[in-house]
């Protein structure tokens, strides 16, 4: 279990974002990437299928209803590795929105910008993206605006390169490596110049909203 | 300033003088021929425009194209059409270039693997071969791709970053089965969605300055009436930066009617109006490089006579 720490607090204040390194380990990560291979192998012939039809992108594969058929996925929701971080950072009353498990193909341009998944005045959010095989810096590594995530940063302008960006960091990683950021600030996938697809998944976070 | 229309076809009768290929959509006996278009233009105060080849990929198929291209000479200028899959398409091109008139080729296909997830080594391309010698010889690639290649464009633009290229039809990329004929006899392109998802692979290719794309066949794609209202956002995002997408701005975008399909319905009047309507925000500037700057610029137009 991880015990959030005063330090994690203080970055996680001011700069939006926390790494934990070996979020998941040994028996867990092998699980997980066998699970991951497993669904992308299943899933890959649809996949192919539709991108030719124009209903899936290419830019990304994104293994469907990931929550039905691994329990290892849904298990990623309140992993004891980072559970902790997100009782401190989103509350108790933090409620797990969805995930996403995708394979991010090596390209020389990345399908996104760099953006922020909500705007300033909007109920805090949390992403977390743990890397499922190990992902360098030139491999569609995420990157994030430390600081960006505050309602009075920026403005930010929009670059041609990702890499102008001032300011950003690029999270290489090992496998199991999880990231957490807060996605009211401006974060990124970088290019994937290797010849390896990036295996990640990104999990969301929400606070529980009252209802009417 | 000039008005170019970026992106037009014309078609004699198929003939002995103008042989052609023949298909239920252009029958034999139809013509759309260049005189035609002229009076629109004129009508319409529209100065030049880029004749772009249907009919038939043969060099004897373009027999029409050239036959425009010498008749109003500086008026126009031409795209030709080469297999995608011939592995020595240099004479061809070439031959079609000859005059300086035809300044680049079409293509619809990359020939690249279908699955992004494979080795993506661009001289296994069918079409490396076009890209190297459009390159050597500074031909314009005009691009209009199907879905199944849009991943692997960037690849090629990557390669080859001093060749000029244009995105055809607002870089929408149509997916195996999408694409019929309406009952107007118009091209009609049914997209899951617009913007199309193709936009991940391809809009990233704006940090590249010799890419362009052109505005047209709005028709095509919408599901509205003209002026499209539905494709104003894509319209914005094509031309500035916002949210996640970054756009190419007014002096890499080009304006094109794709007459003839539009002479009916919308008419040619309209089509030259459809930028405004769907980027009124633009300032003249930047109207005056989508009309026309553009396209003067990146295919050195000549001069007309006042």
């Amino acid at each position: 279990m991880a015990r959030v720490n005063d330090a994690q607090l203080e970055q996680w204040k001011l700069e939006g974002y926390v790494v934990v390194e070996e979020a998941l380990q040994g028996d867990d990560l092998r699980r997980l990437q066998a699970a991951f291979d497993r669904c992308a192998a299943q899933d890959k012939a649809a996949w192919l299928d539709e991108l030719a039809l124009g209903t899936q992108p290419g830019a990304f594969f994104d293994i469907q209803q990931p929550l039905e058929r691994d329990r290892v996925f849904a298990a990623l929701a309140d992993h004891p590795s980072y559970v902790d971080l997100l009782m401190d950072f989103l509350g108790e009353d933090h409620v797990f929105q969805g995930i996403q498990i995708r394979t991010l193909p090596p390209s020389p341009v990345s399908y996104v910008g760099w953006h922020p998944d909500y705007a300033p005045d909007t109920p805090q959010h949390i992403k977390l993206q743990i890397y499922v095989e190990d992902v360098p810096a030139d491999g569609g590594a995420f990157a994030f605006v430390p600081g960006s995530h505050k309602p009075d940063a920026g403005p930010y302008p929009v670059y041609d390169d990702l890499e102008d960006m001032p300011g950003h960091l690029v999270f290489s990683g090992a496998a199991g490596t999880a990231i957490l950021f807060d996605n009211h600030g401006w974060h990124t996938s970088m290019v994937n110049t290797t010849s390896l697809p990036r295996k990640s998944i990104i999990l969301s976070y929400g606070v529980r909203q009252p209802t009417a | 300033m000039p008005r170019i229309d970026a992106h037009v076809h014309v078609f004699a009768r198929a003939c002995s003088e103008f042989p052609r290929e023949v298909s239920k959509q252009l029958p034999a006996d139809r013509e759309e021929s260049v005189e035609k278009l002229l009076a629109q233009m004129e009508r319409s105060r529209v100065d030049q425009a880029v004749l772009v080849q249907i009919g038939g990929k043969n060099l004897e198929h373009h027999a029409y194209l050239r036959h425009c291209l010498k008749a109003h000479a500086g008026r126009f200028l031409g795209i030709g059409l080469v297999h995608d899959d011939d592995p020595s398409p240099q004479d061809h091109m070439d031959r079609l270039a000859v005059d300086g008139d035809i300044i680049g080729f079409r293509l619809m296909s990359m020939g690249g693997p279908a699955d992004p997830l494979a080795p993506m080594d661009v001289r296994t391309f069918s079409t490396y071969p076009i890209w190297k010698h459009a390159a050597e010889k500074d031909y314009v690639l005009w691009l209009y791709p199907q879905a199944v290649d849009a991943h692997t464009v960037p690849f090629l633009i990557d390669a080859f970053p001093q060749l000029r290229v244009v995105f055809n039809h607002m870089l929408a990329t149509p997916g195996r089965g999408s694409f019929s004929w309406d009952e107007k006899g118009r091209p009609l392109v049914k997209l899951s969605q617009f913007p199309p998802l193709s936009r991940y692979a391809t809009m990233g290719l704006h940090r590249y300055e010799n890419v362009y794309v052109h505005l047209s066949g709005q028709y095509a794609f919408s599901k509205q009436a003209w002026p499209y209202r539905d494709l104003t956002e894509w319209h914005q995002r094509l031309h500035i930066p916002k949210d996640r997408m970054q756009g190419f701005g007014a002096a890499r975008l080009l304006w094109a009617t794709d007459f003839p399909w539009i002479v009916e319905e919308p008419g040619y009047d309209k089509m030259t109006r459809v930028v405004e309507e769907l980027m009124p925000d633009l300032t003249q500037q930047e109207l005056a490089n989508i009309m026309g700057r553009t396209a003067q610029r990146l295919l050195r137009f000549p001069d007309l006579p006042a």
